[in-house]
């Protein structure tokens, strides 16, 4: 770095931290989980969906991206919240099927959320204001991120980058983490409450998700459905406040961006067509979306057990019994992603990769999210 | 004053429930930009209070700019919007007078109350103007809302409120689409 750089730079953020209050640094969780991203996005438009439009697919890409980044940087989770309302009004612009208020509905409502138990949070008053704190910033999670009992509305024909997939799948994964760690700072004294309802939400989102995958009647649905359970062990996994569970939030948050959503992406072409196929790459695809060894969604399952285990062992029984339910979906899913040809072959065959390369090794990825 | 200011945001809020039309739009967005604006004056916080009023007022000029102008306010059947607004006054007050405690119970009051309906407008709006001017609302509460964190915030909520205010209602609606 040259001199005069290596000065201004400190001297901007010491100016935007003066004037501003912006402190410009990001956790190392948050890096892990935004180079994911990135390295998701990498990898769907090098090896680019039939009839997507790259050019497009980077566009919204990189705005995702440098939305993501302003949540992770944010000094506060108040901007935070109005970082992830300027993102639900950008993406109100991308055309899609839906019209905009349908669009805005759920991410609104979980801006409001979100507000209200920060104003909580931050009010003088008896104890249970605290766990009001709670109950707003969970249910503002779930919302932003469109899980139970906020599904966002969803059109299997709609474009990616305008649908719910783009919040539960891309953008997702960084608000939540953002949302998390900050309301354990901001509402210490609700922590046992929080971590609670993140656990109940969990639950019911993997029973919910996963059951609905597996008998929902549109293909694309069922993919939807199946981000949805996925969010259930997020969520359970930060709701278990111990190192392990931790570690499995951020492997099953690894697992939705660089596995099922680019595999999503491939398959939506032979979901329209609605072809199934029962080749070794449709049972390789269904084993790492259940979380099958070697895949990187089984290490994620055996530390959530473990940190399940640790802090309640009946905990652990309920949600090893709710992974069973990844199976029946996890195989139709599989099935729906026809066979890859050419550039999609080669994606899918570097997502299974990267996936096993994770299961097997997890710790560099641990390691960098200070873990 | 921080009475008046309070209520301010919250009657701006119910315009914004309560207005079909552009100019009630445009006068509710006012209002509670005004009411946030005045409730950071109060705590000595003059530019953050003009940068809020400064976006709005695009907000504002882009309502009256562009569409019919007309106020359409409480059209017939909008009984349970009135309803809506009232109640979450009360409600608001309530908890900020009487479940919370401390200095700023005008800003919890305008927080809360703005915040929920706004929620409550996006939620049961199928316009898109009037769910944009519900979302520069909601920017404009979150702004203002900065206000009770315990260092105050700083500048840059107020300005990333203003700026989501401001170009919110430069976005192109489902009507402005389909013309």
């Amino acid at each position: 770095m040259q001199p005069e750089l290596a000065v201004a730079l400190p001297a901007t953020g010491a100016l935007l931290t003066i004037r501003l209050g912006l402190g410009l640094s990001i956790s190392p969780m948050s890096l892990a989980v935004l180079l994911a991203a990135a390295a998701s996005l990498a990898l769907v438009v090098t090896f680019p969906p039939q009839r997507a439009n790259r050019a497009v697919l980077s566009t919204w890409g990189l705005a995702g991206i440098a939305g993501m980044a302003a949540i992770a940087m944010a000094p506060s989770l108040d901007l935070v919240i109005l970082v992830t309302l300027a993102l639900a009004l950008l993406q109100a612009v991308v055309a899609g099927r839906r019209s905009l208020a349908a669009r805005l509905r759920a991410p609104a409502l979980a801006v409001a959320l979100l507000g209200a138990g920060l104003v909580f949070a931050r009010s003088e008053g008896a104890p249970i204001l605290a766990t009001f704190a709670a109950v707003g910033l969970v249910a503002g999670l779930a919302a932003a991120v469109g899980l139970l009992p906020y599904i966002h509305e969803f059109d299997p024909d709609e474009v990616t980058a305008a649908s719910p997939i783009a919040w539960i799948a891309f953008i997702g994964p960084i608000l939540g983490l953002e949302i998390v760690i900050r309301a354990r700072d901001l509402i210490p004294s609700a922590a046992a409450a929080f971590g609670a309802m993140l656990v109940g939400l969990g639950l019911l989102n993997i029973l919910w998700g996963s059951l609905a995958s597996w008998f929902s009647e549109k293909g694309a649905s069922a993919w939807h459905f199946s981000f949805m359970a996925d969010w259930g062990l997020v969520l359970c996994a930060f709701g278990v406040q111990v190192a392990d569970g931790q570690a499995a939030a951020l492997l099953v948050m690894y697992g939705i961006l660089l596995s099922r959503l680019p595999l999503y992406l491939w398959s939506r072409q032979s979901v329209r067509e609605k072809v199934q196929t029962d080749r070794p790459i449709n049972l390789l695809g269904a084993a790492m979306l259940a979380g099958s060894a070697p895949f990187a969604g089984f290490a994620a399952r055996v530390l959530l057990l473990r940190g399940a285990t640790q802090l309640y062992w009946p905990l652990a029984l309920v949600i090893a019994i709710g992974l069973l339910l990844w199976l029946p979906p996890s195989l139709r899913l599989g099935r729906s992603l026809g066979l890859p040809k050419g550039r999609q072959a080669v994606g899918a065959g570097i997502a299974l990769a990267l996936s096993v390369a994770i299961g097997l090794y997890p710790q560099p990825i641990l390691s960098l999210a200070g873990l | 004053m921080t009475a008046a200011a309070g209520f301010a945001a919250w009657a701006g809020a119910a315009v914004i429930v309560l207005a079909d039309g552009r100019r009630g739009l445009a006068a509710g967005v006012g209002l509670v930009a005004v009411g946030f604006a005045a409730l950071a004056w109060t705590a000595g916080l003059w530019l953050e209070g003009a940068i809020l009023l400064v976006g709005a007022a695009v907000s504002v000029f882009q309502l009256l700019r562009a569409g019919p102008k007309e106020w359409g306010l409480m059209p017939p059947g909008s009984t349970p919007r009135l309803i809506l607004a009232v109640v979450g006054g009360i409600l608001s007050l309530w908890v900020a007078a009487s479940v919370t405690t401390g200095p700023g119970a005008a800003l919890r009051f305008a927080s809360l109350a703005v915040l929920g309906l706004m929620a409550g407008r996006i939620l049961q709006s199928e316009g898109g103007v009037a769910v944009l001017s519900a979302a520069a609302g909601l920017a404009l509460a979150l702004a203002g809302a900065s206000g009770l964190a315990p260092n105050g915030g700083g500048l840059a909520p107020y300005l990333v409120g203003a700026i989501i205010a401001a170009g919110a209602l430069l976005l192109p609606t489902a009507e402005s689409r389909a013309a």
